[in-house]
């Protein structure tokens, strides 16, 4: 983490030189992450590729106004949530579905692409707040003081958002592990 | 869950409790039963939420000017644009190989004078046959004194 950071600084230093390449290899680097993140949050493909093409554009744009590049990852994800939620806003605000469709039946034991779906599933069931604060959270690592500057919002409504999730999403995960099905 | 303790488990799984408060946190632990349950509850939501799959993107984010993904000049060239200018360029050279060469200002004026008087002889000619063909009528039709 600590070479992938020495590298981003260094990538970033060339992009604001000019450097379109080193722009692109920073890119190319974050693209898995981003697209990852806004996949998980807008829930549609098509979607989560255009905005995360936006998302790059923009920070390539504002890469100057970036004060300290140690916190380019918080930065870009800040951008990322912004886009994100403003095209939930925007285009699907029904995405928040109450009849999603139930996980995977519990049988004798389910394969990785069936717990995977059932993960996805639940994530979807939760609001997109909720959501975004589990995404943040465990699958790209954030602290709580990041997340909430990527939020825009408090730490104690980080942690509301995200232990309201992790309930809920205890009481739908949870049981098939302990079932011995993982 | 029945027990009074303060610890957060959700902070104490994730991570995020200062060392001061882990260690406390992990010392409640070795006597309360009830909480290494809510714990395990929790770290077993939290390994399934791994399993989810991460998905590659499905094409390259296309940024400004893409130098790595760029055509080399000569595939820049390849292409149906050029081949048609190659094609045109071919057909100009080919048509102007095989036009006869130029032919003398000098050929051309003895060439038009040559014609101008023909035509003019011609005129000539013709002049002089009308003015017999319209004597004979005359002469024909009694309009002519004899």
């Amino acid at each position: 983490m600590i070479f992938r950071e020495v590298e981003d600084r260094d990538l970033i230093a060339r992009a604001r030189k000019g450097d379109v390449e080193g722009y692109n290899l920073l890119v190319s680097r974050w693209e898995k992450r981003v697209f990852n993140y806004l996949l998980r949050l807008v829930r549609h493909r098509e979607d989560a590729l255009d905005v995360s093409q936006e998302v790059f554009l923009k920070a390539y744009q504002n890469l100057p106004k970036l004060e300290d590049p140690q916190r380019f990852a918080g930065w870009l994800f800040r951008i990322a949530h912004n886009e994100a939620f403003s095209l939930l806003r925007k285009h699907r605000p029904e995405t928040e579905l109450a009849d999603e469709p139930r996980p995977p039946a519990a049988g004798p034991g389910l394969l990785p692409i069936e717990l995977s779906l059932a993960v996805e599933t639940a994530l979807g069931r939760l609001t997109a707040d909720q959501r975004e604060a589990v995404l943040l959270k465990v699958y790209q690592g954030f602290k709580f003081d990041e997340m909430a500057e990527i939020l825009g919002c408090p730490v104690s409504t980080v942690k509301s958002r995200l232990y309201t999730a992790l309930d809920q999403l205890k009481t739908t995960l949870a049981p098939q592990a302990l079932r011995g099905e993982i | 869950m029945n027990c009074d303790h303060k610890s957060d488990w959700n902070a104490y799984a994730l991570g995020e409790l200062t060392a001061p408060e882990q260690r406390d946190a992990e010392a409640h632990l070795s006597m309360c039963e009830a909480c290494r349950d809510e714990l395990a509850t929790l770290r077993l939501t939290l390994d399934t939420l791994s399993t989810l799959r991460e998905e590659e993107v499905p094409r390259r984010i296309a940024f400004v000017s893409d130098k790595v993904f760029e055509p080399r000049w000569w595939q820049a060239l390849w292409s149906p644009a050029f081949a048609a200018a190659c094609v045109l360029a071919a057909a100009i050279l080919v048509h102007g190989f095989l036009q006869p060469a130029a032919v003398p200002q000098a050929q051309i004026d003895a060439a038009v004078t040559k014609a101008v008087a023909q035509v003019q002889d011609r005129l000539v000619d013709l002049d002089y046959k009308s003015q017999q063909l319209t004597q004979a009528y005359m002469t024909n039709t009694g309009l002519v004194r004899q």
